[in-house]
């Protein structure tokens, strides 16, 4: 159709912009994991290592600069203990992994991740520690590992900027 | 700004409608300004809080509890001792431990394993010394190329060599 005559519209068709943009948005939406807050917080130490941090079957230590201990794994590998699980008790403690549950001492780590790893065996250990955390505090732990025969774990670290 | 222009174009539309169009043209045009900058809005927001993030991690072997013993040759083993306030002594086999200052760390493994290709390296963290101390110690032999290598711990006998060191020096 010829538009009437004298009338100049001057009308940029935005629309590929647009479809671009929303591809983008898109992509940025679908992509994005909110980072939860974290159960303890914890600066992470810097490396060159290439490994990357596996998504699932991961049961996370974390050390924090006071020696804290926390325990946390996954939704998926929560949902999986838990229902593998037949003892109500243990039930109870996997459950509160999701949020990460503070342990007492070296011997509750030692008997939780023997139970985490009864019911699956495929599951990885990291350690997540405070870049100031004392070293003994790390050293307790890896020697807790080591008794509950964890003998391979990875430690997360950051990548090294610079 | 953008647009959509319903019923403007008669191209796609049927012949027969063509003349009924010209009688009474209604453009119904929506305006997506509102909505393109809203999107705009959110795509800088995602843009920009996103962080492509994935940790690194770094795998560690430990041997199982009931340990053999290994023997090794004097001259193969470096051992690097932390104390707690981060300062790093050297020494291979049974010689004197050596002050190792931290910038240096890093040619001198290199040195190191490149003198003596089958070097093992033995670190020794003081309980108090940082976390840090033993990835970054951890992530320079990695990067060195050293194989072997393994951790054991800070004892009284260290603390008594160290002392001796330092008195010497």
């Amino acid at each position: 159709m010829v538009r009437k005559k004298g009338r100049i519209n001057v009308f940029i068709d935005m629309t590929p912009m647009v479809d671009v943009i929303m591809l983008l948005l898109t992509f940025f939406m679908m992509t994005t994991q909110f980072r939860i807050p974290e159960t303890a917080d914890v600066t992470l130490p810097t490396s060159n290592s290439e490994f990357k941090l596996p998504e699932s079957d991961v049961m996370t230590v974390f050390v924090t600069k006071e020696g804290l201990l926390f325990l946390k794994t996954d939704d998926r590998t929560r949902m999986l203990l838990t229902n593998r699980s037949t003892d109500p008790v243990e039930q109870e403690s996997f459950r509160k992994l999701e949020e990460g549950l503070e342990m007492q001492d070296q011997n509750q780590l030692a008997d939780l991740t023997i139970r985490a790893r009864v019911l699956n065996p495929k599951l990885r250990t990291v350690v997540k520690g405070d870049r100031d955390t004392p070293y003994g505090k790390f050293e307790d732990v890896m020697s807790t590992l080591q008794r509950v025969k964890i003998t391979r774990f990875a430690l997360v670290t950051e990548m090294e900027r610079g | 700004m953008a647009g959509v222009d319903l019923g403007g174009g008669g191209k796609s539309h049927k012949k027969g409608a063509k003349k009924h169009k010209t009688k009474r043209r209604i453009s119904v045009r929506i305006d997506m300004t509102p909505m393109v900058d809203v999107i705009m809005l959110l795509l800088t927001f995602f843009m920009l809080t996103t962080v492509f993030s994935s940790p690194q991690t770094m795998e560690i072997n430990i041997p199982p509890e009931n340990e053999t013993k290994v023997e090794v040759a004097e001259t193969k083993l470096l051992t690097l001792r932390v104390i707690a306030d981060g300062t790093i002594y050297y020494n291979k086999g049974v010689e004197m431990p050596k002050l190792l200052p931290s910038q240096d760390l890093q040619n001198f493994l290199v040195e190191s394993v490149k003198n003596e290709p089958g070097l093992i390296c033995l670190l020794r963290v003081h309980r108090d010394g940082k976390y840090e101390m033993m990835v970054n110690i951890m992530d320079e032999i990695n990067l060195a190329g050293i194989t072997r290598f393994s951790l054991a711990p800070f004892t009284d006998a260290d603390e008594r060599v160290i002392q001796k060191a330092k008195r010497s020096a």
